[in-house]
C-alpha cells in the first residue's frame, strides 16, 4: 500500500527531466462527454507555476471545471468521453491513474458543500482525506490542528459539520483539502452558494494561501475576486480565448462582455468615461478619474445633478388608498419553540412594487417570504392579502394573488415536457383545457421557451429550468411573484436575461419581491430595498437610500457595488456605471 | 433536520470501545429473543433504564416518546388479539382475550420497546464513526462501514429536500390526500420524481468529491483515532456475556415462556 507521502516523493522524483517550477500543465487537451454534441475541452495548453494563482472565467459550459478536472483525473477517470492530450502535476503524467490516486497531488474544492462533507465532526472530517491515502495517525494528528488554524476553524474540532454555517462548512472542506498538502489547489466555484458573509470568509482564506505560496486554480463568476490572481484564462467554447494578468484582462471590458463575464463594475466606469487604464480598487478608480478629468481632490458632483436621478428611481405606491397586495402586521415567527427567526416584522407591498429582500443567511428573509405564500403559521401577528387574512383564503384565491420561486428549480420540475410542467399548476386549480392552454402559450413566450414546450425538462440547462419554474408558478397568474435567489448558479448572460424578463414581468402589472445576496441585482433592477437582520427589519424604502447607508449595510455584512462605492466618494450614490459616469461627465 | 442521536457526553458507556459496544448490542438483542414471558423480560428493561440514566440519554427517549407508545401499544394489542391460547377470560365473537393473550401481548410490546431503547441507547453514546471503526475491528469491509456512515448523513438531506419539494408543489395548487390509497401512493409522483432527481445529482457530486478526497486509494485507510480495549471494556463483555447466558438459561429451563392457562 502507498502512502501520502510515498507518492509525493514518486510525484517529485517523476519531476526530473521537466521544467523546474511547473505545478501543473495541460498539452493540447481536448475532450467530449459521452453524451454531448460540442468537444468541452478543445486543444488547451496551459501551464501553472508552483506557487501561482490562476483564475479561470468563462460563461457557463465553456469547458472551466472540465479544465481543472483533468488535473485529478475526474476527466477521463470518472467523466467518461473521448479524452486527447497529455496532463502532468508536478512533472508526473496523470495518464491513466484513478481520481483517488491523485488526492495526494490535486485538491479539489466544489461548489456543492453538503455534497463534499462525510462526517459527523468537523475534526474526523479534516482527517477523512489523511486517512483515505494512508498517512500515520500520529501524522494526520500533528496536521489537524494547523490545517483548522489555517482555515480559522480551530477550536471547531467536536463540532458537528450540519451545524456549521456555509461559510464555515465550505472552509472545513478546504482544511480537509489542506491537510494532504497538494501540490495544487483547485476552487470550483467555492462561493456560489454563499451568503455574502460566507463568499468574504472564502476569498479571505484564499488570499491568505496565495500568501503561503500554494499553487492555486479559482473557478469563479465574480470579477472583483479576481484580482488577486497573477493571471487569467478566459475560456470560450471549450477554447482558451483570452490569457493574461488581471490588469489587462479585466480591463478589457468588450472581451469580458463577449465573452459572457460580468466586467468589474469600476472598469465598466473607467470605460464609459473613456479612460484608458486599469484600476484594481476604487482607491485607484478615483485617483485616475480625477487625474483623468481634471477634478480637484473636493470636488462633489452638484446636488442638481443628482436629483433627477433619485426622482426617476424611485415612485412611492400609485394608490395609498387601495389594499395593499400584502400586508404584513407585527408578524412574529419562532421556530421550535426556540429560534426566534421574526421578530414583530410589519411590511407593505403594494400592487407594481419591485421590492429586494436583503441581508445574511438566518436573517429572516425566506421565513418572510413563506409567511406571504402561506407555508407558515405566524406565531403572533398576521398576514393579509388583498386585504384578506392570508390563513382564511382558499388555496386557489392565494394562489392568484401570490406566487413563490423557490430557490433549486429541480425542486418542482417533474413533468415529461416543459409543457406539462406549466400546465400543471392551472390543472390543480381545475380551468377548462381552451384556458390552461392560453396560459400556457403567454407564459412560455414570456420567458422565451415557446420553442421548447415538447422538450423534456430535464435536458434544459439551468438557466432555461428556472426561466421554466418562473413560467409554472407564472401560468396561476398571481399578482405578486416572490423569487428566492433567482440568479444562483447562472452565469452574467443567464443572470441578465433572468432579471430582464422579470423587470419585464413587473413592468406588465406584476408586483415582485427577490430575495437576493447580490448587489448587483439589487442596485441595476430593484426599487426598494428591505434589510433584514435577526429576523428584524433594519431598512424599508428606496434602494438609493439603503446604499447611501453605509455602516447600517455593514452591520448586515452588505456590501454595496463597487460603482456605488465609488461614486459616495464623488459625493453622490450612483447605482449603475451609466449613472455614475453621466454625472461626473456633465461634472467634467 | 438532524437524525443523529449522538449526545456529545463523557460517561463511561460512550468510552467503551466500538466494537464492544456493539456485542453489547448484538448480546442485548440476543437476550430479548429468547424470553416472551414480561416478568423475565423485566430485568433487562430496568438494565436499559439505568443505562438512559447512566448515559443522561433522556432528552432522545423523550423525542421519541410517541414512538416507544406507539410500538407498545399497537404490538401489545395486536398480539393480544391474535394470540388465542389458554382459558378465554373474555370472548365476544371474534374477540378472545386470556390471561396467556395478555402476558403475550405485554411481553412483545415490551421485547419490542426494549430493542427500540437498545438502539437508541447506542446511537446516543455512539459517533457513526465510531461505529464504522467497530465493525472494521470485526471484520466488516471498510466500504459497508462507510455506506452506513454515508446513510447517516444523507438521510437528513433527503428528508430536508421531500419537504421542500412537496411545499413546492403544493403552491402549485396540487393536493396530495386526494383518492385512496393506491391514487395517492400515485399522486406523490410530482415529489418522488424531484427527489429522485436530486438524489441522483447529489449522490454523484458525492461519489466525486469521495474520490477527489482520495476514497478508494487503500482498501484500509488509517485511522486518526484508535480505541485501546481498557480492562472496563473486558469487564463489560463479561458482563454482556453472563446476561447472554442467563436468558438463555431461562429459556432453557422453560421460565421465560408464556405458560397456557
Amino acid at each position: 500500500m502507498k502512502t501520502a507521502m510515498e507518492s509525493q516523493r514518486a510525484i517529485d522524483a517523476g519531476a526530473a527531466g521537466e521544467p523546474a517550477g511547473e505545478a501543473a500543465a495541460l498539452e493540447g487537451v481536448s475532450f467530449r462527454f459521452r453524451i454531448g454534441a460540442h468537444p468541452a475541452l478543445e486543444n488547451i495548453h496551459f501551464r501553472q507555476r508552483v506557487g501561482e494563482m490562476v483564475g479561470i472565467m468563462g460563461a457557463a459550459g465553456t469547458g472551466k471545471s472540465s479544465l481543472a478536472r483533468c488535473l485529478n483525473a475526474i476527466i477521463p477517470g470518472f467523466e467518461y468521453g473521448q479524452f486527447k492530450g497529455r496532463v502532468t502535476v508536478l512533472g508526473r503524467a496523470v495518464d491513466g491513474a484513478r481520481v483517488c490516486e491523485m488526492a495526494p497531488a490535486v485538491g479539489m474544492v466544489f461548489q456543492d458543500f453538503e455534497a463534499q462533507l462525510f462526517s459527523t465532526n468537523v475534526a474526523h472530517e479534516v482527517a477523512f482525506a489523511m486517512e483515505q491515502v494512508g498517512l500515520p495517525p500520529a501524522e494526520i494528528r500533528r496536521r489537524l490542528g494547523p490545517a483548522l488554524e489555517a482555515v480559522g476553524l480551530a477550536g471547531f474540532q467536536d463540532r458537528d459539520p450540519t451545524s456549521l454555517s456555509g461559510g464555515e462548512k465550505q472552509r472545513l472542506a478546504i482544511a480537509s483539502v489542506l491537510a494532504v498538502e497538494p501540490a495544487v489547489i483547485a476552487f470550483d466555484e467555492p462561493t456560489t452558494d454563499l451568503d455574502p458573509e460566507g463568499r468574504a470568509e472564502v476569498f479571505d482564506l484564499i488570499r491568505r494561501l496565495r500568501g503561503r505560496g500554494l499553487s492555486l486554480l479559482i473557478i469563479e463568476h465574480e470579477t472583483e475576486e479576481m484580482r488577486q490572481c497573477d493571471r487569467i484564462l478566459i475560456l470560450r467554447d471549450g477554447r482558451i480565448a483570452a490569457e493574461g494578468p488581471p490588469h489587462r484582462i479585466l480591463a478589457d471590458t468588450r472581451l469580458m462582455n463577449q465573452c459572457g463575464i460580468r466586467p468589474p463594475g469600476i472598469n465598466l466606469v473607467l470605460a464609459e468615461l473613456g479612460i484608458d487604464a486599469y484600476a484594481a480598487s476604487v482607491d485607484e478608480a478615483e485617483a485616475l478619474i480625477r487625474r483623468s478629468l481634471g477634478l480637484p481632490a473636493d470636488f462633489k458632483v452638484e446636488a442638481a445633478q443628482t436629483a433627477g436621478i433619485r426622482s426617476a428611481a424611485f415612485q412611492p405606491p400609485s394608490s395609498p388608498q387601495a389594499p395593499p397586495l400584502v400586508e404584513i402586521d407585527h408578524l412574529t415567527h419562532v421556530y421550535g419553540g426556540q429560534v426566534r427567526a421574526l421578530d414583530e416584522v410589519s411590511l407593505r407591498i403594494d400592487a407594481g412594487e419591485f421590492v429586494a429582500i436583503i441581508g445574511q443567511n438566518g436573517s429572516g428573509k425566506t421565513t418572510l417570504a413563506k409567511h406571504i405564500v402561506g407555508l407558515l403559521k405566524p406565531s403572533a401577528g398576521r398576514v393579509l392579502l388583498g386585504g384578506r387574512e392570508r390563513a382564511a383564503m382558499q388555496p386557489a384565491q392565494a394562489a392568484a394573488m401570490v406566487g413563490y420561486v423557490f430557490q433549486n428549480p429541480d425542486h418542482q420540475i417533474f413533468a415529461g415536457t416543459v409543457g406539462d410542467e406549466v400546465a400543471f399548476g392551472p390543472r390543480n386549480f381545475g380551468l377548462d383545457a381552451g384556458e390552461i392552454q392560453r396560459r400556457c402559450d403567454r407564459v412560455l413566450k414570456a420567458v422565451g421557451l415557446e420553442s421548447m414546450r415538447g422538450q423534456d425538462p430535464f435536458l434544459l440547462g439551468r438557466g432555461e429550468r428556472q426561466r421554466l419554474a418562473v413560467a409554472s408558478v407564472l401560468a396561476l397568474q398571481p399578482r405578486l411573484l416572490i423569487l428566492d435567489e433567482p440568479t444562483t448558479g447562472l452565469d452574467y448572460p443567464q443572470q441578465r436575461r433572468m432579471m430582464d424578463l422579470i423587470a419585464d414581468l413587473n413592468r406588465a402589472g406584476t408586483a415582485i419581491v427577490i430575495i437576493t445576496h447580490t448587489p448587483w441585482l439589487v442596485a441595476e433592477y430593484a426599487r426598494r430595498a428591505v434589510l433584514m437582520r435577526k429576523g428584524r427589519k433594519l431598512f424599508d424604502g428606496a434602494v438609493r437610500d439603503l446604499f447611501a447607508q453605509e455602516e447600517l449595510l455593514a452591520s448586515a455584512a452588505f456590501r454595496v457595488p463597487e460603482v456605488t462605492a465609488l461614486s459616495r466618494r464623488f459625493g453622490m450614490v450612483a447605482l449603475t456605471a451609466a449613472e455614475l459616469a453621466g454625472a461626473l461627465r456633465g461634472a467634467g | 433536520m438532524p437524525i443523529y442521536l449522538y449526545l456529545d457526553r463523557r460517561t463511561f458507556i460512550h468510552r467503551l470501545h466500538p466494537t464492544v459496544k456493539i456485542l453489547t448490542i448484538i448480546g442485548i438483542f440476543w437476550s430479548v429473543y429468547w424470553v416472551d414471558n414480561p416478568v423475565s423480560l423485566l430485568p433487562l428493561g430496568l438494565l436499559l433504564l439505568a443505562g438512559a440514566q447512566l448515559t443522561r440519554a433522556w432528552p432522545n427517549f423523550y423525542s421519541l416518546r410517541w414512538l416507544f407508545i406507539l410500538v407498545i401499544f399497537a404490538t401489545t394489542v395486536t398480539w393480544i388479539i391474535f394470540y388465542r391460547q389458554g382459558k378465554p377470560l373474555l370472548h365476544l365473537g371474534p374477540l378472545f382475550v386470556s390471561r396467556a393473550s395478555l402476558e403475550y401481548g405485554l411481553g412483545r410490546g415490551i421485547k419490542l420497546a426494549e430493542l427500540l431503547a437498545t438502539s437508541v441507547l447506542f446511537l446516543s453514546t455512539t459517533k457513526v464513526e465510531e461505529f464504522a471503526f467497530g465493525l472494521a475491528e470485526m471484520g466488516v469491509p471498510y466500504r459497508v462501514g462507510f455506506a452506513i456512515t454515508l446513510a447517516f448523513r444523507l438521510v437528513p438531506l433527503f428528508i430536508d429536500s421531500a419537504l421542500t419539494v412537496v411545499q413546492a408543489q403544493s403552491l402549485r395548487g396540487y393536493d396530495f390526500n386526494r383518492g385512496g390509497l393506491i391514487t395517492r401512493v400515485r399522486r406523490y409522483v410530482p415529489v418522488t420524481v424531484p427527489v429522485f432527481m436530486g438524489a441522483l445529482r447529489k449522490a454523484n457530486n458525492m461519489a466525486m468529491a469521495l474520490e477527489a478526497r482520495g476514497f478508494g486509494y487503500s482498501a484500509r485507510p488509517t485511522s486518526y483515532v484508535h480505541y485501546e480495549m481498557r480492562p472496563f471494556d473486558f469487564a463489560m463483555l463479561l458482563g454482556v456475556a453472563l446476561l447472554g447466558a442467563a436468558y438463555f438459561l431461562i429459556y432453557y429451563t422453560g421460565y421465560g415462556a408464556i405458560a397456557p392457562r
